[in-house]
């Protein structure tokens, strides 16, 4: 399909001997939210780790605008304009917010000139990161850490956001209020997200397509509309 | 006057402890390698500015910088070709720390035979004490050593808190996977960790090769002293190790108004003891949230 940002074919990965993810072939179209979902355990945080080069696949391959990546890893992830927001916060608790995002732009390469434009950029998108972004990222509450962490991932100027439970830890209506302008970014810019959640109800509200997982395998592939009322399907997360 | 004396000596030298633990304690922080081979470090750029200095008669900045040379690239190498594949074959702490220890014995035992087993220092002017109240003795090495501690450590946080490469350093001390997650290599920055680590023991080595000397095992008592100080300031704590190490200074040299010289190292273990059933977080160590 022309329109895939991300492609992925046969994708393998085990763990010292195990099979985590057998034979999985998915597409992460332009301007779109596809959300994830499965079982705790049916390795959707593994596929996500995978498709940015934190985990060694085994076999298949990964490719990024049809152009086949010989070995993803995170810097040339980013560099592709790909960003994780990775499960449980992905926060430094010791640095300060400030400290965080020099550090994320330093680390995927941001020119040292255009570095305030971009804190200005992700803090009108997330613009309560003003109150606290001097203090230290463990003294902030949940929300404010995944706020963090989503302004982290977003400094790269990414194509696609890989995000991975974002909603652990938050309280409903929090996470409603991070999904919204998350959402309309990503109508703005034309984002592609790859969305892993618990929170299916919420992540529904934005996602233009679901992949059911179990096992390390995907199962299904389906509308959010069709699989809300699909009671078979609905089992598996 | 006596006591004055004491504390004065005591400064001095837990300035330059101070400096040596902040460095283990740097290393041990970002990377959770126990690096037994700091000690090795410390006798191997005291001999190296020993050797140029005092026999080769080069000049004292040449042969410091020098004794910077070798002292990274030892610490770099190590990280690299002993650490690293003993860490990518999943191996453990205790692993490390027994290769980091082999290390250690290895250099002293390189050290001794190319220099002997002897006691060595480096004569200077800078280290001939003058007495400047009654009774009371100074070498300039003594303010040298404050002064050039307290310059390292405003410098070193300086770096870790303004350079890109020092908050990195900060970063994978407190996880090494989401460092990668940021798109760094961890080993990169470990091996910065161990450049800086190392380098911070050459003040400390060359001052004290002009004062107290040298003999082939220094490296022993030095990481004896490191890793005191490190548990007594707090264990992630440079700022702890920097404290420690002058308390550890200064407490030895006070054990000398009542008991003998050779009680001066029990000392150390005393206040370790102490640290350990009593506060075992140390000076500073603190509950990071995760």
């Amino acid at each position: 399909m022309t329109d895939a940002l991300i492609s992925v074919d046969n994708l393998r990965v085990g763990y010292g001997g195990r099979v985590v993810l057998d034979d999985i072939s998915l597409q992460i179209r332009k301007n779109e939210v596809l959300c994830l979902v499965g079982h705790n355990g049916a390795g959707k945080s593994t596929l996500m780790n995978a498709l940015f080069g934190v985990v060694t696949r085994q076999g298949g391959e990964i490719s990024v605008d049809g152009q086949r990546l010989h070995q993803p890893e995170p810097k040339k992830m980013a560099a592709l304009g790909i960003g994780l927001v990775p499960e449980g916060r992905g926060i430094f608790p010791g640095l300060t917010v400030d400290e965080i995002f020099q550090l994320a732009m330093w680390a995927t390469g941001v020119p040292q000139r255009e570095r305030p434009e971009r804190i200005e950029w992700v803090m009108s998108i997330l613009p309560r990161i003003k109150t606290f972004h001097a203090r230290r990222a463990g003294t902030l509450s949940g929300g404010q850490q995944q706020m963090v962490s989503i302004a982290r991932a977003l400094l790269s100027r990414p194509r696609c956001l890989l995000m991975d439970e974002p909603s652990i830890g938050l309280a409903p209506k929090l996470f409603q209020d991070l999904l919204q302008p998350i959402r309309q970014l990503q109508q703005q810019l034309g984002l592609s997200i790859l969305l892993v959640e618990q929170n299916v109800k919420e992540a529904f509200k934005i996602s233009d397509r679901v992949l059911v997982m179990r096992s390390g395998a995907i199962i299904h592939e389906t509308s959010p509309e069709a699989l809300a009322d699909n009671k078979v399907l609905m089992q598996f997360y | 006057m006596l006591l004055l004396q004491l504390i004065i000596n005591g400064i001095q030298v837990g300035a330059l402890y101070g400096l040596t633990a902040v460095g283990f304690s740097l290393i041990f922080g970002a990377t959770k390698i126990f690096h037994f081979a700091h000690g090795a470090s410390f006798a191997i750029s005291a001999y190296v500015f020993y050797y140029l200095y005092a026999v080769l008669l080069v000049w004292w900045p040449f042969a410091i910088l020098a004794a910077c040379i070798l002292v990274v690239l030892f610490g770099v190498v190590l990280d690299r070709y002993v650490y690293g594949p003993i860490q990518s074959a999943d191996g453990s702490f205790f692993t490390i720390f027994v290769g980091s220890f082999g290390v250690a014995v290895v250099i002293q035992n390189l050290i001794g035979t190319v220099f002997g087993r002897g006691f060595i220092s480096v004569p200077s002017a800078l280290s001939r004490s003058v007495e400047t109240l009654p009774g009371l003795y100074v070498a300039p090495t003594a303010g040298i050593a404050v002064v050039t501690a307290v310059v390292c450590f405003v410098a070193l946080q300086l770096f870790l808190g303004r350079t890109n490469i020092g908050i990195a350093l900060r970063a994978l001390s407190e996880s090494p996977a989401l460092v990668r997650t940021f798109g760094l290599n961890p080993k990169a920055v470990s091996t910065c960790a161990f450049a800086l680590g190392s380098l911070l023991v050459v003040p400390a080595a060359v001052l004290t090769s002009m004062t107290s000397g040298l003999n082939a095992a220094i490296g022993g008592r030095v990481m004896l002293i490191s890793v005191a100080a490190t548990i007594v300031g707090g264990v992630g704590s440079l700022r702890g190790a920097a404290c420690a190490g002058l308390l550890l200074g200064i407490a030895e040299n006070l054990a000398l108004w009542r008991f003998d010289p050779q009680w001066s190292e029990a000392v150390t273990f005393l206040i370790l003891f102490a640290f350990i059933v009593l506060r075992p977080s140390g000076f500073f160590g603190r509950v990071v949230t995760s």
